[in-house]
């Protein structure tokens, strides 16, 4: 039996548990190839006009799985207690039934750990109902997959390589270090952010969400007087707030898409933080009709800004005009 | 203390209510309007959805007005409105506003915090029974401001001069909020249905009454169907059309559901949408995502001839349900259109679409409708 794993969204975050599971269980895992122009073009074409860059890839990455029995496509209502992933990942898969190649059954199964590992244990036996598996496999089947996971986390992904952006640059301290933040499924998503993390590796040195340790995120979530109920989000403000106060970090870039819902608070509220700390910031907004060229631009400059401001200080003479005396970043 | 709060609808009418029976000083910021938000969008971060900057602008002119406090309820989540309050706290203090911005939730689920809260503000003075007895007349009138739309929605397509309608729903809502009885509420409503029955005795009698309106379902986004402004109107401009309209989700149904956790049904209880909405969309999404499905095969299944589902650009839920909808299209057979709406969204565009929609609607039933009447307005709105 051969299940087709869509490489997008939830493959960046979750795909060692799932491959652990199934490995587990015997079942093949087949992945889609990484992205294409292909893939973004069937993306583009099937998906709701209305719906993010990101869901218009999987719905790409669906119909390029070929010669499979199963379409996988958890869904993921949340993965830690109190919070929520992003509500598109709730209507999976409903919203993204029409990508679906005609004659492929999907596979698919609820996972909410907001009430507790019991009811994932039990909804995953459930879904093995479908494949054939007793109770007990499923549950073998998980603590296997929860063991992937972990080593995943713990080695911070090192040995899954999903971007191949493991460069080893020689330490050196001359060189700015930049932090990345943003969505897992755009930062490693190579093609859509046309290759961002190479091009930005290239520069400088760069801090991702994936390097923060967990108790760091939570300390620097504390400061909120709501806790976020978004488990990305919480990640992203947590180790954002955390560059922040760090001041090896130079420069924060964040990585968004068009019409991110999650990402248009909890990217307000960093870029405040920013100005307050006198900390260059700058949001890059990718959609499917972002330009290289731009890109590269865009970036250049802010690095080229960095590296002016180290060089001076930020410190500007306080003496007649200035071109930049209403702006308060520096 | 001088309390404010955002704008939504009617919504305004009842938490005035809440507010002045416990003796607290209210603002009531203007109507939403093209001021309202381009200041609030001036403040707002882009990509948020059009109530946060509405919001916002409801709160910048309720500070020229002396208000100091905000009320606004809260949320879990998934929908990005469980964190506008801290998202909006931090934006007013930058702009230079000083305002308390109080969340009417219970925070980290302490229901302790939520009493305490609703002690900031409500003052020492006021008993719990008082607060308690409040609460129920405001919710009391929020049943019957959601009759008295119903019965509108009903009357603009049946009586024959939409102006004096609109002055009849004006009237209603004006001598709703001014009452403070559970009599006036009943009485208000008694006046509005007899207005509309002396009317209705004019149209019998004439030529233009023999014609059987359209009906068309709105679901959507709660804060841009409930909002007339943020929609430019539709209900307004559809009944003119000679549309009758219906909506997912009515204010009280709301309060019932998100405030008091469902303890009491409200009109058009939403309870039941998610029932409906199990074959196409069977897990809640947050925000109103499964009821905009639920309330959608609700109306295909009670015979409507159209729904038109609205949602601000970006809404996260809504976007679920839009994808979904087409498959309700199909399996009843029945015209949906969706219409997303944000700060650039312009009056004529919205018309333009609803008049080629009723167009599209109106030429299957041009036929068959011509023998049957108009039918009352009391038989169909305000039940």
């Amino acid at each position: 039996m051969k299940i087709g794993f869509p490489r997008a969204l939830f493959y960046f975050d979750f795909f060692p548990f799932w491959a652990g599971f199934f490995h587990h269980l015997n079942i093949e895992v087949v992945t889609s190839p990484p992205t294409n122009r292909q893939i973004m073009d069937l993306g583009l074409k099937n998906a709701s006009d209305e719906t993010c860059l990101p869901l218009k890839l999987l719905s790409g990455h669906i119909q390029a799985l070929k010669a499979v029995d199963w379409v996988f496509l958890p869904r993921m209502v949340s993965v830690e207690a109190e919070t929520y992933t992003c509500p598109k990942f709730l209507g999976i898969p409903e919203s993204l039934l029409s990508s679906v190649p005609t004659g492929i059954p999907v596979l698919s199964v609820t996972l909410n750990w907001r009430k507790g590992q019991r009811l994932v244990l039990k909804d995953l036996q459930t879904m093995g109902e479908t494949l054939g598996k007793s109770k007990i496999e499923i549950k073998q089947a998980f603590y296997e997959g929860q063991k992937w996971q972990e080593k995943f986390q713990k080695t911070r992904g090192a040995e899954w390589n999903f971007a191949p952006t493991n460069l080893e640059w020689p330490p050196e301290p001359e060189r700015l270090k930049i932090a990345l933040v943003g969505h897992s499924y755009l930062i490693q998503e190579s093609y859509a952010n046309l290759n961002l993390l190479k091009k930005l590796r290239e520069k400088a040195r760069v801090e991702l969400v994936q390097h923060v340790d967990q108790i760091e995120i939570e300390t620097n979530l504390l400061e909120l007087r709501k806790k976020l109920f978004w488990s990305h989000s919480k990640q992203i403000y947590g180790a954002g707030n955390k560059f922040l106060a760090d001041p090896e970090i130079d420069g924060i870039i964040y990585l968004t898409c068009f019409g991110c819902g999650t990402d248009s608070i909890v990217q307000e509220l960093l870029s405040r933080k920013a100005r307050q700390r006198h900390k260059p910031y700058m949001v890059i907004t990718l959609d499917e009709h972002s330009g290289e060229a731009g890109l590269i631009t865009r970036l250049e400059a802010f690095l080229d800004m960095i590296e002016r401001r180290r060089v001076h200080e930020g410190y500007v003479s306080t003496h007649g005009e200035r071109l930049d005396c209403n702006s308060n970043t520096l | 203390m001088k309390v404010t709060f955002p704008h939504m609808g009617n919504a305004w009418i009842v938490i005035q209510t809440l507010f002045e029976s416990l003796n607290v000083e209210v603002v009531v910021p203007p109507v939403n309007s093209k001021r309202t938000l381009n200041l609030g969008t001036r403040l707002s971060p882009e990509s948020a959805c059009l109530p946060l900057k509405l919001n916002l602008g409801n709160y910048i002119e309720a500070a020229s007005q002396g208000a100091d406090t905000i009320v606004i309820t809260g949320g879990i989540g998934p929908c990005r409105f469980g964190y506008y309050g801290e998202v909006e706290r931090e934006i007013l203090r930058d702009a230079g506003y000083d305002y308390e911005v109080v969340t009417l939730e219970p925070p980290n689920g302490s229901l302790l915090g939520l009493a305490k809260r609703i002690r900031f503000l409500a003052g020492t003075k006021n008993s719990w029974t008082k607060i308690l007895k409040a609460l129920r007349f405001a919710y009391l009138k929020s049943v019957g401001l959601d009759r008295i739309e119903d019965l509108i929605h009903a009357a603009r397509p049946r009586l024959p001069s939409p102006l004096d309608t609109e002055k009849l729903y004006e009237e209603g809502k004006e001598r709703l909020a001014q009452t403070m009885s559970e009599k006036g509420i009943f009485d208000t409503i008694q006046w509005v249905q007899e207005t509309i029955r002396e009317r209705q005795v004019n149209v019998r009698s004439s030529v233009d009454g023999k014609y059987k309106p359209l009906r068309i379902g709105i679901v959507g986004e709660i804060y841009t169907i409930l909002d007339p402004y943020s929609s430019m109107g539709v209900e307004q401009e559809l009944g003119q059309l000679g549309i009758e309209v219906d909506r997912s989700i009515y204010l009280s149904g709301w309060v019932g559901n998100h405030v008091f956790q469902g303890l009491v049904p409200g009109y058009r209880s939403i309870k039941s949408y998610p029932g409906y909405a199990k074959h196409y969309l069977p897990h809640f999404v947050g925000g109103h995502g499964q009821e905009t499905v639920g309330a959608a095969v609700k109306f295909a299944r009670e015979g409507f001839d159209g729904i038109i589902q609205i949602f601000p650009l970006s809404c996260m839920p809504e976007i679920v349900a839009a994808s979904v909808l087409p498959k309700i299209q199909e399996a009843y057979k029945i015209p949906i259109m969706t219409l997303i709406v944000d700060e650039h969204t312009g009056q004529a565009g919205i018309k333009t679409r609803l008049e080629a929609f009723v167009d599209l609607l109106e030429r299957p039933t041009m036929l068959r409708g011509i023998e049957q009447t108009r039918g009352e307005v009391l038989g169909v709105g305000g039940r």
